[in-house]
C-alpha cells in the first residue's frame, strides 16, 4: 500500500510536468490550429539554459529558471514569425511538416551547444519528508507547486486579461476577430512566446527532477499529445486529467513492471483510451 | 509527340541506364550507396503513398522497416528458414503488425494519427532495443545471411556479390513504384486522393474511409518492411540504431524534397537523403540541423518538391522552344 502511495506521489510530480507540457501544446493548437511538435524539442532547449545559467552564472534554479523561460518565449516569437507564419494558408499538414523540420533543427542545435551527455540540474531541494510511511521528496513538492502556479498563471492570463479576451476570439472565429480589429500577428506571437516558455519551464522541472540527454525532447512532445488525446482536445481540466494519468501509470509501471517499458506502458494506455474513448476521458460523446 | 509518349520512352532510358550502371560504376562504395538509395526507395514509396496520396503523415516508417528487418533476420538465423522464404514472409508480418497497430490510430484525425504513429516508432524501438534475448539488443545480430545464388539454365545471378544484389534491389524498387502507379490509377487510388483533398465530403458521399485509409498504411508499412528485409541482409549486421525515429522524419523529408504524391518524387527524394550525408561529411556535427532546414525551408518555398518545379521548367522550356 505504501509502496502503491509511493509510486503515485512520483506520477505526481512527472504528471504535472507533462501537464505543463500538454498546455503549451494545446493553447498553440486550440488558438492557431497548429500541432506544434517541435514543443519537446524547445522544453529540452529550456533545460539545457536552466543548468547553462545556473552554472555560469551561478544563480539558483528558480531565478535560472525564469531567465531561460524568458529565453524561450524569445525562441517562441522567432519560431512564429519564421517557420509557422509562411505557411499560415497552406494546407495544416504543411506546418506539422515544419514542426517536424524545427524539431531536427533544435534537437541539431541543442546537441551542438551543449553535447551529447545527459545533463541533470542540480538542486538545493534534496529534504524528504516522511508522512505515514511515504517519502515525500521536497523537490517533487516544489515540481508540482511550480507547475500548479505556471497552470493558474496561464488560466488567468486568458480567462481575466484583455489580452486573453484577445487570444480566446481569434481562437473562436479568426476572420471575426480580425473584423473586430484584433492584431492576429500580435496574438499569434504572444501565444506562441507564452507556450514556449511554459515549456521551457518544464525542460527545466524535467532536468531537475529526472535528466536531459539527446532524444528526450520528442518523447515528451509525444507525451503532450497523449495527455492532450487522454484528456479530450482544448480543455484544461482535461489536460490536468490526462497529465496525471499518463505520470501515475507511468510510474505504476515504473515501480511494479518494468522501468524499461515504462513508456510502452504509456503508450499503451493512450492506444487503449483511443480504442474505447476517441473523445478523451472527459470529452463529450 | 505526346507528353506521355515522352514520359514513357524517358522511363525506359532510365530503366536502361539503371540495367547498364553496374558496368559503369567500377568504385564499390558509390556501387553500396546506390543500392542503399534503391532501398530507400522502397520505404519512400511507401511512405508516400500514406503521406502524399492520402495526406496523412505517418511518423512510424523507420519502426515498420525495423520490424521487416528483423522477422526476416530472426525466421533465418535462428529458426534456419530460407532467406529468399523470409524475406517474402517481413512485409508480410509488417502488414499484419500494421492492421494491429492502424486500427485504433485511424480512429483519430489528422494531426493526431501523426502522434499516435510516432509512439508505436517508440515502443518498436524501445522494444527492439531491450528485449535483447531476442533481438541482441544494442549489440545487435550480426552475420546476417544474403540469399542463396540463383541459376537458371546455366546463369548464375549471384546475390553474395554487390552487383547482383543491386539488380535484386533495382527489381523490387522498380516493383515498389510500379505498385504505387497501379494503386494511384485504380478507384482505391482516387479515394485516397479524395481524402487528402476533402475527408468529410468523401464520407458524406458514402465511403467509410477508414478502410481505405487502413488499407494505405498496411501496404505503406508492408513496403517499409521488404526495405527492412533488403536492408538487413545486404548489410549483413543488424541493430536497432536505423530503426529510430530520427530516420522515420528522413523517410518524410525524402517524399517532401521529391515530390509528395508524385511517383517520381519518392524516388529522386531517396536518393537525395542517402546522398546528401556523403557530401555534407564535413559538416557530421550538422547533419541534424541541416536536414530540419532543408525540410521547413522546402516546405515554406517549394512545398510541391523538386519533382514537379523541375516539370514545370521543363514544359516552359519545350513551350518556348515550340514557338
Amino acid at each position: 500500500m505504501t509502496e502503491i502511495l509511493q509510486q503515485m506521489l512520483n506520477g505526481l510530480a512527472m504528471g504535472s510536468v507533462y501537464t505543463v507540457i500538454a498546455l503549451g501544446l494545446t493553447v498553440v493548437f486550440g488558438i492557431l490550429g497548429i500541432a506544434h511538435f517541435a514543443h519537446g524539442s524547445v522544453a529540452m532547449s529550456g533545460g539545457y539554459l536552466t543548468f547553462f545559467f545556473g552554472e555560469r552564472l551561478g544563480i539558483g534554479f528558480f531565478p535560472a529558471m525564469a531567465l531561460a523561460m524568458l529565453v524561450g518565449a524569445a525562441i517562441g516569437v522567432l519560431i512564429e514569425r519564421l517557420a509557422y507564419r509562411p505557411v499560415r494558408d497552406a494546407p495544416h499538414i504543411n506546418a506539422f511538416i515544419i514542426a517536424l523540420g524545427l524539431t531536427m533543427m533544435i534537437e541539431g542545435i541543442n546537441l551542438l551547444a551543449f553535447g551529447a551527455d545527459q545533463v541533470v540540474i542540480q538542486t538545493p531541494y534534496r529534504g524528504v519528508f516522511k508522512v505515514g510511511g511515504v517519502a515525500v521528496a521536497e523537490l517533487r513538492l516544489l515540481v508540482i507547486l511550480t507547475a500548479c502556479s505556471l497552470i493558474g498563471a496561464v488560466a488567468l492570463l486568458i480567462s481575466r486579461t484583455k489580452t486573453g479576451k484577445s487570444i480566446r476570439a481569434v481562437a473562436q472565429n479568426r476572420p471575426a476577430a480580425v473584423l473586430m480589429g484584433v492584431n492576429v500577428n500580435r496574438v499569434s506571437a504572444i501565444v506562441f512566446s507564452v507556450s514556449s516558455a511554459l515549456g521551457a519551464a518544464a525542460g527545466a522541472l524535467v532536468g531537475a527532477l529526472l535528466a536531459i540527454a539527446p532524444g528526450v525532447g520528442e518523447g515528451l512532445a509525444v507525451k503532450g499529445f497523449a495527455v492532450l488525446i487522454l484528456g479530450g482536445l482544448g480543455s484544461v481540466p482535461g489536460a490536468i486529467v490526462g497529465g496525471i494519468v499518463l505520470g501515475v501509470s507511468e510510474a505504476m509501471a515504473a515501480g511494479f513492471i518494468s522501468s524499461a517499458y515504462k513508456d510502452v506502458i504509456a503508450f499503451m494506455v493512450m492506444i487503449v483510451v483511443l480504442l474505447f474513448r476517441p473523445e478523451g476521458l472527459l470529452g463529450k460523446r | 509527340m505526346s507528353p506521355r509518349l515522352l514520359r514513357r520512352m524517358g522511363c525506359a532510358a532510365l530503366m536502361l541506364a539503371a540495367l547498364a550502371l553496374p558496368l559503369v560504376v567500377k568504385l564499390p562504395y558509390f556501387l553500396h550507396l546506390i543500392i542503399l538509395a534503391l532501398i530507400w526507395v522502397v520505404l519512400a514509396q511507401g511512405q508516400n503513398l500514406i503521406q502524399g496520396f492520402t495526406g496523412y503523415v505517418s511518423i512510424a516508417q523507420a519502426g515498420f522497416m525495423g520490424i521487416g528487418a528483423y522477422s526476416s533476420t530472426l525466421l533465418s538465423v535462428k529458426l534456419g528458414w530460407p532467406v529468399w522464404f523470409t524475406m517474402a514472409a517481413a512485409p508480410l508480418m509488417t502488414a499484419a503488425l500494421a492492421v494491429l497497430a492502424g486500427y485504433p490510430s485511424l480512429r483519430v484525425k489528422g494531426h493526431y494519427f501523426a502522434i499516435v504513429t510516432l509512439a508505436y516508432n517508440m515502443v518498436i524501438f524501445i522494444v527492439l532495443t531491450t528485449w535483447s534475448s531476442l533481438t541482441g539488443g544494442e549489440a545487435g545480430i550480426s552475420n546476417v545471411p544474403r540469399p542463396p545464388d540463383v541459376s537458371v539454365v546455366g546463369f548464375v545471378w549471384s546475390l553474395g556479390d554487390r552487383v547482383g544484389y543491386y539488380y535484386l534491389a533495382l527489381i523490387v524498387a522498380t516493383l515498389a513504384t510500379l505498385l504505387c502507379a497501379l494503386i494511384l490509377h485504380s478507384r482505391v487510388g482516387r479515394v485516397l486522393v479524395a481524402i487528402r483533398q476533402n475527408e468529410a465530403l468523401i464520407e458524406a458521399a458514402g465511403v467509410q474511409s477508414w478502410r481505405y485509409k487502413l488499407f494505405a498504411f498496411v501496404v505503406s508499412a508492408s513496403l517499409a518492411g521488404l526495405a527492412g528485409a533488403l536492408y538487413a541482409h545486404f548489410i549483413g549486421f543488424l541493430n536497432p540504431d536505423a530503426f529510430g525515429v530520427d530516420h522515420s522524419l528522413n523517410a518524410i523529408l525524402a517524399v517532401i524534397l521529391g515530390g509528395s504524391g508524385t511517383l517520381a518524387g519518392p524516388v529522386v527524394g531517396a536518393f537525395a537523403v542517402v546522398f546528401l550525408p556523403e557530401y555534407l561529411r564535413v559538416a557530421e556535427n550538422y547533419r541534424l540541423v541541416i536536414y530540419g532546414f532543408i525540410l521547413v525551408a522546402t516546405t515554406i518555398f517549394m512545398p510541391r518538391g523538386l519533382v514537379p518545379l523541375v516539370a514545370q521548367g521543363l514544359r516552359a522550356l519545350a513551350a518556348r522552344l515550340k514557338r
